[in-house]
C-alpha cells in the first residue's frame, strides 16, 4: 500500500524522502493535523497517531503523519482520530502557546519527531 | 514462581569509606561509584549527589529513578537481559533497599522536566521526595548524539542501582514479603469460587525518549504476552521513558508496581489474580490494532472475568487504552482502566485523545495541567534551566524570587497513571 508523510519537519523531510513520498509544509503544528483532516476527507486513510509522543502539542513545533496514498470513502474511524487529536491540540493551546524556542531546542524537537516515525518508515513494511 | 522480597529499610544515606549497609543507613564510597559509572566512554565527567527528605534541594532534569535490590537466592540477577544475562527472574529471594534510589539526570534535550522537590509545596507531589536519593549528574562528551546519551544515562542509573544493591546481599531484611505466582491451572483449582482477574500493563514505545526495555528487548518490537509479576520485582522491566514526567513509569514503578500489589492483597480473598499481560504503544495504527487484538485475545485464552489496565503516556497511547478496553469488554470480560487526564487548568476540558462508552470505570491519577508554584531551594543538583524551557512552564513561569509556576506535568510521577501517588478525582 502506497504512503504519503506529510510534515513540517525539515529534518524528516531532508532525512526521508529516498523511503516514502514526503509533503512538506512550513505550517504549523495544528495546521498539520488540519491538513491531514482534508486529505482524510479527501478519503486518504490515516496511518499513524496524529498525537505521536508525549511531548505536548503546545511544546513541539513539529508533526509528521503518514496517511494512505490511495483514496477511498471516507474512514469513519480516521476522521475520529484526527478530529479528537485537533480537539486536544487546540486543548493545550488555549493554555499556552508554543514558546519560541533557541535553533538548539529546535533541533531536538525535530530528531525527537523523526525518531517516532523513522522506525514506520524505514525499519518495517507493514500494510 | 515464589518470591520472597527482603525489605532493608533505609533511614538515611551518607558517604562513607566502604559502601554498605549498618543500622538502617546507606554508606555510599562515593569515588568508588563514580569510577564504576564513569567506565562507559560516553560519558565526560559523573558527579554523586544525595538528597534525602526535607532537604531544601531540587533535582531536575530527572531521567528514571531506580530502587536498589540484589538477587540473594535463585536463578538469575537484577534487570535481566540489560545488567545480568538473560536468565529467567521472579523465584527465590530479592534483598531491597526499601527507602533508597538511584535519580538519574542529564540534560539530554534542550527543553526540559522532570522535577524533585524534596521540600515545599513540590514535594507533596512526587513520592520521590520521601526517599534517600543517590544522585547522578552526568555529563556526555562532546557531540554525543541524544540517542547515545539516553542510553548512557539510562545504563549508568541501572549500574549504580546494582552496585548499591548489592550492599544488602548479606544483610538480614527488617521484613520479608512473599510473592507466589501459581500455573494458571493450578490458581483456578486453588480458588476456584473467585472472580479470576488478569492485569494488562500498556508500556511506553513510541521511539527516542519514549521506550521501555523488557528483559533488554525494545518493547516497540514485541507482540504482548504474559509475564509473572515476580519478574517485574526483579527488574525484567526497565524504563528508557524520559518525556511527560508526570505520568512516566520509572523503573522504581516498575519495581514496586501498585495495581500489582493491590492485587496481591486481594488475591485468595476477594480475587484471584492470575496474570499479567505486557503490551505497547506503538505510532503506527496497524501496530495498536495487532496489539490490542493480541491483548484481548490473551485475556479471553485466559479466562479472566475482569481486566485492569494501566496507560503509560499521553496523546497517542489513549487509543491504545480505548481499543485494549473495547476490544476486552467485547470479549465479555469487565475492565477497569487506570489513566491520567489532561483536562485544563480548570479540569473542565475532554481529559483523553480518546474515548468509548464501554470505557465505564475509570481510575485517574489526576489532572496534569493544574498549576503549581514551587518556592525556590537552596541547593538544586542537575541542570539549573530557565522556566520558559520547562515542559509545562510557560512565559512568567519564572518569578523574581526564583520561584516558577508550572504545570503538575513538570514533576516527575506527579499523575502516575499506576497510581503510585496521592492524586486522584472522584465522580459524584
Amino acid at each position: 500500500m502506497g504512503k504519503i508523510l506529510i510534515t513540517n519537519n525539515p529534518l524528516v523531510k531532508e532525512q526521508l524522502s529516498k523511503y516514502i513520498v514526503i509533503e512538506y509544509y512550513e505550517i504549523e503544528y495544528l495546521d498539520i493535523l488540519k491538513r491531514v483532516r482534508d486529505k482524510i476527507h479527501l478519503g486518504h486513510k490515516l496511518l499513524s497517531h496524529p498525537l505521536s509522543g508525549s511531548v505536548k502539542p503546545n511544546e513541539t513545533p513539529y508533526k509528521s503523519i503518514i496517511i494512505s496514498k490511495d483514496k477511498g470513502k471516507l474512514d469513519y474511524e480516521s476522521l475520529m482520530v484526527i478530529e479528537k487529536s485537533i480537539e486536544t491540540a487546540e486543548k493545550f493551546l488555549r493554555n499556552f502557546k508554543t514558546p519560541n524556542w533557541t535553533e538548539n531546542i529546535l533541533l531536538d524537537f525535530q530528531i525527537i519527531d523523526l525518531s517516532l516515525i523513522k522506525d514506520v518508515v524505514i525499519d518495517r513494511s507493514i500494510i | 514462581m515464589r518470591l520472597e522480597l527482603g525489605n532493608i529499610y533505609i533511614k538515611d544515606v551518607q558517604f562513607g569509606d566502604e559502601t554498605k549497609v549498618e543500622n538502617g543507613v546507606l554508606y555510599v564510597n562515593k569515588e568508588e561509584l563514580i569510577s564504576i559509572i564513569s567506565e562507559d566512554e560516553h560519558l565526560k565527567s559523573v558527579d554523586v549527589e544525595l538528597a534525602k527528605p526535607g532537604e531544601s534541594i531540587r533535582i531536575m532534569p530527572v531521567k528514571d529513578v531506580i530502587e536498589p535490590r540484589v538477587k540473594v537466592e535463585g536463578k538469575g540477577g537484577i534487570f535481566p537481559g540489560v545488567i545480568s544475562k538473560v536468565e529467567t527472574v521472579g523465584s527465590g529471594r530479592t534483598n531491597v533497599l526499601k527507602g533508597a534510589a538511584v535519580v538519574t539526570t542529564g540534560k539530554i534535550v534542550g527543553f526540559q522536566e522532570g522535577i524533585i522537590d524534596m521540600t515545599g509545596p513540590g514535594a507533596e507531589y512526587t513520592p520521590f521526595s520521601k526517599l534517600n536519593n543517590v544522585v547522578l549528574v552526568c555529563e556526555p562528551v562532546d557531540g554525543l548524539k541524544q540517542h547515545e546519551h539516553e542510553k548512557a544515562v539510562r545504563m549508568a542509573g541501572l549500574k549504580a542501582a546494582e552496585y548499591l544493591g548489592k550492599a544488602a546481599k548479606n544483610v538480614e531484611p527488617d521484613e520479608v514479603e512473599t510473592y507466589e505466582f501459581l500455573p494458571l491451572l493450578k490458581s483456578i483449582e486453588k480458588y476456584p469460587d473467585l472472580p479470576k482477574v488478569a492485569y494488562v500493563l500498556m508500556l511506553q514505545s513510541q521511539g527516542l525518549l519514549h521506550d521501555t526495555y523488557v528483559y533488554g528487548v525494545d518493547a516497540k518490537q514485541i507482540l504482548p504476552t504474559l509475564i509473572s509479576p515476580t519478574e517485574l520485582m526483579d527488574g525484567a522491566i526497565i524504563s528508557g521513558n524520559c518525556v511527560s514526567a508526570c505520568d512516566k513509569n520509572t523503573t522504581y514503578h516498575h519495581l514496586n508496581n501498585p495495581i500489582i500489589q493491590d492485587l496481591y492483597k486481594k488475591h485468595g480473598k476477594e480475587l484471584n489474580f492470575v496474570g499479567v499481560i505486557i503490551t505497547n504503544e506503538n505510532v503506527y495504527l496497524a501496530d495498536k490494532e495487532r496489539s490490542s487484538n493480541w491483548a484481548a485475545k490473551l485475556a479471553e485464552y485466559l479466562g479472566v472475568d475482569g481486566v485492569i489496565i494501566s496507560q503509560e503516556g499521553f496523546g497517542n497511547p489513549d487509543t491504545d487504552l480505548i481499543m485494549n478496553c473495547k476490544k476486552i469488554e467485547q470479549k465479555g470480560i469487565k475492565t477497569v482502566i487506570v489513566t491520567d487526564e489532561y483536562a485544563g487548568r480548570d479540569g473542565a476540558s475532554q481529559s483523553l485523545a480518546d474515548a468509548d462508552p464501554l470505557a465505564n470505570a475509570v481510575v485517574t491519577g489526576g489532572n496534569a495541567n493544574e498549576i503549581i508554584e514551587l518556592p525556590p531551594m537552596d541547593k538544586v543538583i542537575g541542570h539549573v534551566e530557565p522556566a520558559n524551557k520547562i515542559a509545562g512552564g510557560f512565559d512568567g513561569s519564572l518569578k523574581e524570587d526564583g520561584s516558577i509556576v508550572v504545570e503538575l506535568q513538570a514533576i516527575t510521577g506527579a499523575t502516575n497513571e499506576l497510581g503510585f501517588n496521592k492524586l486522584t478525582a472522584k465522580g459524584y
